[in-house]
């Protein structure tokens, strides 16, 4: 069992993305400030670089925003729903205390923002051969192109972050059914709360008619669930 | 000293757990479950993790404490979440929706206790009024506690949209799903009294669910505001359900039309 004095070594976070559960499970068993503070680097950076990378072909400054507001989700996600993961754990057949369910989702947040940090570079380049956004650039294939590549990449690295955490689980509970109730259980919660949260802290790309602002001005102004309900009603009323 | 007697440890060895015939541990079988519970804190990770060590401890002469602790989280955390669900209008609904709340969820399981009781009878279960009512107040802690999980999630949403029948709906959502593990306990414990069958358990939950959903309209406005504390006007909850989806839908097309 590893220490607290321990010396955290950052080469850590390959063994969690090359998912060597007998280490990871390891880690798990007793809390480490240093590795706490490691995983919280790279889901701050890994995120916050990809943030950037998106927010920059509106305007620098919606850079800076959604570099912040990246990680920022997925730090509220976490905590938000720290309370419930813990709980319904154990209800669904996996015995675990709060500390190692926490870390175990913060782990496998650590995985999707390092995945999301490699391939900030590669957004960045699309968005400097992208033409500058306009009202007309949002009409064509360009913006549907760097939503594509968005929704790919963010795709692939919360896949794979749940894959590592599925793993996991499974090593925890000894049970791949019970890894899976608890997984489907901890990804319909995290994804109602993330999906609010990113209604939230609108916009990340950013409209090229609409001023560059942290928040919009209706940001706490009804929920992403109502208004996908108002875009559907919509699509029949026309 | 005599060599040939060494001292006996002083831990008695494990005895693992023996499983019935039939597959299944009787309770106590393990003794973890005969661990007591001394206090609240005890209390509420016995049920998240160790219900069954509850469960054996219902059965024990001093139940009745461990009962009143059961009653004392579940009446403290369904006012935490009563002021979470208050948020959403602010004001007086800040100490009217955390008393009816906790006020209601009392008054409902008060009210179904006895047939509750009258079922477990029925099914032949050998289980004690005590125990029965322990159950009861485990489903209660329980369901107060996973609401307090939910929270957070209440309290975002009831920041960032103005809509009561989505803020109503979303609250209901999360009791129902807390009810659900509330009941699941109720049933294992159930099933551990040697009950014939489980329909008389089964008809009570209809009955639970229907008084729970019941005593929200009873008590109403519990997230919206009105000029009194309780309605002037008595009404079933199929009836102020459909009145307020009405609205919405009006709310809506005012929406899409907008």
């Amino acid at each position: 069992m590893r220490t607290q004095s321990e010396k955290l070594n950052p080469h850590e976070i390959s063994t969690l993305l090359r998912g060597e559960l007998s280490s990871i499970a390891g880690w798990l068993e007793r809390w480490h400030t240093g590795r706490f503070v490691l995983h919280l680097a790279v889901i701050i950076l890994g995120a916050g670089l990809y943030g950037a990378a998106m927010g920059w072909w509106r305007d620098p400054q919606q850079a800076l925003f959604t570099a912040i507001k990246f990680p920022l989700i997925i730090l509220l996600t976490t905590i938000g729903n720290s309370l419930i993961n813990a709980m319904l754990a154990p209800q669904l057949g996996l015995n675990i205390p709060f500390r190692q369910s926490f870390s175990a989702i913060l782990m496998s947040f650590t995985v999707t923002a390092a995945i999301l940090g490699a391939f900030s570079p590669v957004m960045a380049f699309m968005i400097w051969n992208a033409p500058p956004i306009s009202p007309e650039t949002v009409q064509g294939a360009t913006y549907n192109l760097i939503k594509l590549a968005n929704v790919a990449v963010i795709a692939f690295a919360g896949t794979t972050g749940n894959a590592r955490l599925f793993q996991l689980l499974a090593r925890l509970g000894g049970s791949r059914t019970v890894a899976l109730r608890v997984l489907v259980a901890w990804l319909a919660v995290n994804l109602f709360l993330g999906s609010q949260l990113s209604w939230i802290l609108r916009p990340f790309i950013g409209a090229p008619n609409l001023p560059v602002e942290f928040f919009r001005d209706a940001a706490l102004h009804g929920n992403f669930y109502e208004n996908v309900f108002l875009s559907v009603q919509q699509i029949f009323n026309d | 000293m005599n060599e040939q007697n060494p001292v006996p440890p002083q831990i008695p060895p494990r005895i693992p757990p023996v499983a019935t015939p039939s597959g299944v541990l009787q309770l106590g079988d393990d003794p973890a479950e005969r661990a007591p519970i001394p206090n609240v804190v005890a209390a509420i990770d016995a049920i998240l993790r160790h219900p069954r060590r509850v469960m054996f401890q219902l059965r024990q002469p001093d139940a009745g404490k461990l009962i009143a602790m059961m009653l004392f989280v579940s009446v403290v955390c369904s006012l935490i979440y009563g002021v979470v669900a208050g948020t959403f209008s602010g004001g007086d609904q800040l100490w009217a929706a955390p008393v009816k709340i906790a006020a209601g969820l009392m008054i409902s399981a008060l009210i179904c206790l006895p047939s509750l009781y009258i079922f477990t009878c029925l099914s032949g279960s050998q289980a004690r009024l005590v125990e029965v009512c322990g159950l009861l107040a485990g489903l209660l802690m329980l369901m107060t506690i996973l609401l307090i999980g939910f929270a957070p999630v209440a309290w975002i949403f009831s920041q960032s949209t103005e809509s009561l029948p989505w803020m109503g709906t979303l609250h209901l959502v999360f009791w129902f799903i807390a009810t659900i593990f509330g009941l699941r306990f109720l049933e294992v414990g159930f099933s551990h009294s040697n009950a014939r069958s489980h329909a008389g358990f089964h008809t009570w939950v209809i009955i639970f669910l229907l008084v729970a959903v019941q005593m929200t309209t009873a008590l109403r406005p519990i997230l919206g505001t009105a000029d009194t504390f309780l309605p002037q006007e008595k009404q079933f909850f199929v009836s102020h359900w459909g009145d307020c989806l009405k609205a919405t839908d009006k709310e809506l097309k005012s929406k899409v039309r907008e």
